[in-house]
């Protein structure tokens, strides 16, 4: 079922940003998103956070498709442009809403990871405080906002590392991209090693409330 | 044929491997590693026929490797990034005058930013300097053309080529189709042919041979200018927005990534200046994807009429130059803009936006379009969403939860307490040990220099104790010569082996001292300690970094004796094991008094000033994340008061998620 209501001005790219902390599982998520734009027949570029960054620190995925049929030039998105964000922790998807497109939403996971450098502060970082200022920078009414209750998902699918597949669900869920739930099964599929797939299809389910 | 996505540096090693290459060797480096690791992918898994592929020591090694597999008749690929070509350069240089027989080609990955580097160096000027012709890809699907065709060249013209991609071309991913296996090609029958007088580099031949090569680059520009596919690499025009007007008086260039970012920002202004009725001045544009022997001929005929030329590239202006260098000599009328004259970045990497205000200013346009832009957002009532900066956690890399790195460098700090010390840091997951609370590394130069560097402070300031601190790749990378260096010249330094049996930062690759090779073969590990002893180091410890009372020990009794001595700790990276239950914080013993934390750093213990017990009071608790501690047991060594342990000694705090375990797709990214 797909209900885009997302209405982009002018022919340009569909621009997907995922970002999280290194080691969550960003590259997988944006590998899965470029299948299923393939299996659309649409040109799709995507670029990585990989090095240093990766031990712990901040990473980010970019996932351009050109879904109305156009070349993708950069593989970077350029700031006000992202279509979508799926944050893997709220912090760094505030870090990243300079990129957010004047309709783009946000899609971001409950959970925070703390820094070694917010423990040793004497005012450690909360993540409910994030999320806070988030509901706070959004207008409700606009729906382009979604906070995902990721600890009671994943406690339920049984395995953490579903995280990236439970956020990718939880933004298609949003009818925001011009994706389907199918599409990513499909795209799973292609993309995971067949162990895997199972508890992955669980994991959209328990994601988009259809258990 | 079946279409995969394929970073840059997977599609340059497809590229290689059609092109029929035998040798692959090169050393990791951030942003280049996953060239040589997909070619022994390929390799194990049938796809990839008949090649070798190896990590070699060091990039030196791999070039040497290389080139000898050339002079008989083998095609080479050789990989590294850009500080890598530094180690290879007594190589390249002389190589290049000797002249290669199978096509040798070098893909030296450059980092713009840096984000993984210690330097913003250019190899299209290490090119130039070297005198060797380089190729510089926007695009994965560039990439992987210019591998190819620089194996012919290399052949034709008996020249080194190297290519050149930066961060975002390597780690950027496009579709490609692939061939389901690949062949190198046979070396000649005959192998490796004596010939003295060309193989055997001596005064009077290097000075024949220059003029060989003096002659062969202006060839290579015309074959770049006449010749498909490289006339292709220097295209003009961008699809959409003509940028081909032959009444334009103003040109832009732009190379490598930049000029995939100049096409969209050039789209940009485009629509900016429709949406604000102002008609786009005539202009041109230009890729120079083939910096080095620049290509003239084209260069003249895109500059035909333009009194103007803007030059988008990162790192060094090396274009700006070669242009404003043909402007002076054809005594063309042309003024040539960019990092020299400040209007354009001169560091760091480019990027859209700042590529299309650059662009508008350049046209003329910025007044104007700013004058549009503040009656818009005059008009705009809603303001962006936005969570100011300083309310959101700052999160440099980190050592990972477990690293055996934190016991090591805690280690040493607690053996050291009172003795005035330098710590002599160097390349690899350790340089991580600079960040508080650890805060364990004084200096950090370049591979090896943490050995060599300890032993001219040992001598020019002799009051501190000199301490280096070494990975077990980087040791036999390059620290050997700085190890017998110390012996002979007597130098009282201590080396920190810092021996987590791979290559960490760069994702895990295997080294000498690991005896696990590409080709599948084990091979009898060198062994530290006997390289050390064989390099004159007579005091030589063992420590488990995991184990601090031991450690501390061991760092005390080889910094006291007067002379190079060292300690190797011991323990596997925590990317390679399976990790172990987590350790709970016993709510009822812990005081609050955050030492877990102050002291070590690790990032799966946390602070909660919410949380209440019996001997913290109101002051909060440390709490341990059970998603990240892989339960190395450092921090029940640390806690003064006993209250964190294993939960089998702790069973009523146990937790559900210790017995989960993780499934491997979910999401390793290294």
């Amino acid at each position: 079922m797909l209900r885009n209501r997302l209405r982009r001005k002018g022919a340009r790219m569909l621009n997907i940003m995922l970002t999280g902390v290194g080691g969550q599982g960003t590259v997988l998520a944006a590998k899965v998103l470029a299948q299923a734009a393939l299996e659309k027949g649409w040109h799709v570029r995507t670029a990585e956070t990989i090095g240093m960054a990766q031990r712990g620190g901040s990473v980010v995925s970019h996932v351009r498709m050109g879904d109305q049929g156009e070349e993708v030039h950069s593989p970077l998105i350029a700031k006000g442009t992202a279509d979508i964000i799926i944050a893997f922790e709220p912090a760094e998807g505030a870090r990243m809403l300079p990129y957010l497109s004047p309709e783009g939403a946000l899609v971001s996971a409950t959970t925070a990871i703390q820094p070694v450098t917010a423990a040793l502060s004497s005012d450690p970082y909360r993540g409910a405080r994030v999320i806070e200022r988030l509901y706070g920078a959004f207008d409700a009414a606009s729906g382009r906002l979604t906070i995902v209750p990721d600890e009671a998902i994943l406690k339920h699918v049984g395995n953490r590392k579903a995280l990236n597949v439970v956020l990718l669900a939880s933004a298609i869920d949003t009818g925001r991209i011009p994706l389907t739930l199918d599409d990513l099964r499909a795209a799973i599929e292609a993309c995971v090693k067949p162990e895997f797939v199972e508890v992955n299809l669980k994991a959209i389910d328990a994601a988009t409330g259809r258990e | 044929m079946t279409k995969k996505l394929l970073m840059g540096n997977e599609a340059m090693a497809f590229a290689a491997l059609e092109a029929g290459v035998r040798v692959v060797a090169g050393y990791p480096g951030t942003p280049s590693s996953e060239i040589v690791e997909t070619v022994a992918r390929l390799r194990s898994s049938g796809t990839a026929r008949g090649v070798h592929v190896e990590w070699s020591t060091n990039e030196k090694a791999a070039l040497e490797v290389l080139f000898g597999a050339s002079l008989a008749g083998a095609r080479g690929l050789f990989t590294c990034k850009q500080m890598g070509l530094n180690v290879a350069s007594d190589a390249l240089m002389s190589l290049n005058y000797v002249s290669v027989r199978g096509g040798l080609v070098l893909v030296v990955a450059d980092d713009p930013g840096p984000i993984s580097s210690q330097t913003e160096q250019d190899t299209r000027r290490f090119a130039a300097f070297a005198k060797v012709p380089v190729l510089d890809p926007a695009t994965p699907e560039q990439a992987y053309d210019m591998v190819k065709a620089a194996f012919e060249l290399s052949e034709r013209f008996h020249t080194p080529v190297i290519v050149r991609p930066t961060t975002r071309v390597d780690h950027a991913s496009a579709f490609f189709e692939l061939p389901t296996v690949t062949r190198a090609r046979p070396v000649p029958e005959e192998g490796f042919e004596r010939d003295v007088s060309k193989w055997v580099i001596f005064p009077r031949r290097a000075y024949e041979a220059h003029g060989e090569i003096n002659e062969r680059l202006p060839e290579i520009a015309r074959v770049y200018a006449t010749e498909e596919p490289f006339a292709s690499f220097n295209p003009c025009g961008v699809d959409g927005i003509a940028g081909i007007d032959t009444a334009a008086s103003f040109g832009i260039v732009a190379c490598g990534i930049s000029a995939a970012y100049a096409r969209e920002a050039l789209r940009i202004v485009a629509k900016r200046a429709a949406a604000a009725d102002l008609e786009l001045p005539a202009f041109r544009f230009m890729q120079i994807g083939t910096p080095y022997p620049f290509p003239e001929e084209p260069f003249a005929t895109f500059a035909q009429g333009l009194s103007d030329v803007l030059v988008i590239e990162e790192l060094d202006y090396v274009i700006e130059d070669e242009l404003a260098r043909w402007a002076g000599r054809t005594h063309a009328s042309l003024s040539v803009h960019g990092k020299l004259t400040g209007e354009a970045r001169d560091r760091g990497e480019n990027d859209v936006d700042d590529i299309a205000s650059r662009i508008e200013r350049f046209l003329g346009l910025s007044g104007r379009l700013r004058l549009r832009r503040r009656a818009e957002a005059q008009d705009a009532t809603v303001a962006a969403p936005a969570v100011p900066a300083e309310e959101l956690p700052v999160r440099p890399p980190v050592l990972c939860p477990g690293c055996p790195h934190r016991g090591s460098f805690y280690a040493v700090k607690q053996a050291l307490r009172g003795t005035p010390a330098v710590l002599c840091g160097d390349i690899g997951c350790y340089t991580l040990g600079n960040a508080k609370p650890l805060d364990a590394v004084d200096t950090c130069l370049c591979m090896g220099a943490g050995i060599t560097m300890a032993q001219g402070l040992a001598v020019a300031d002799p009051g501190k104790k000199a301490v280096a601190f070494v990975g077990d790749s980087t040791f036999f990378a390059s620290g050997m010569t700085g190890l017998a260096n110390a012996a002979y010249n007597g130098h009282d330094i201590t080396v920190m082996v810092l021996d987590n049996a791979t290559t960490a930062m760069t994702g895990s690759q295997p080294h000498p001292g690991t005896g696990f090779t590409l080709m599948g073969v084990q091979r009898p590990p060198l062994d530290i300690e006997a390289v050390l002893v064989a390099n004159g180091f007579r005091h030589v410890y063992h420590a488990n970094p995991l184990d601090k009372d031991a450690s501390i020990v061991a760092v005390k009794a080889a910094v006291a004796f007067e002379g190079p001595s060292a300690v190797i700790f011991e323990s596997p990276c925590v990317q390679l094991i399976k990790p172990d239950e987590p350790v709970v914080i016993d709510t009822e013993a812990c005081t609050g008094c955050k030492k877990c934390i102050t002291e070590i750093g690790c990032p799966a213990i946390g602070f909660n000033p919410a949380i209440e017990g019996p001997r913290s009071g109101s002051r909060g608790q440390s709490f341990i994340d059970p998603a990240l501690c892989n339960g190395c047991d450092l921090c029940t060594q640390i806690c003064p008061f006993g209250a964190i342990a294993f939960p089998a000694t702790n069973a009523e705090e146990q937790q559900g998620d210790a017995a989960e375990s993780p499934a491997e797709e979910g999401g390793q990214d290294a």
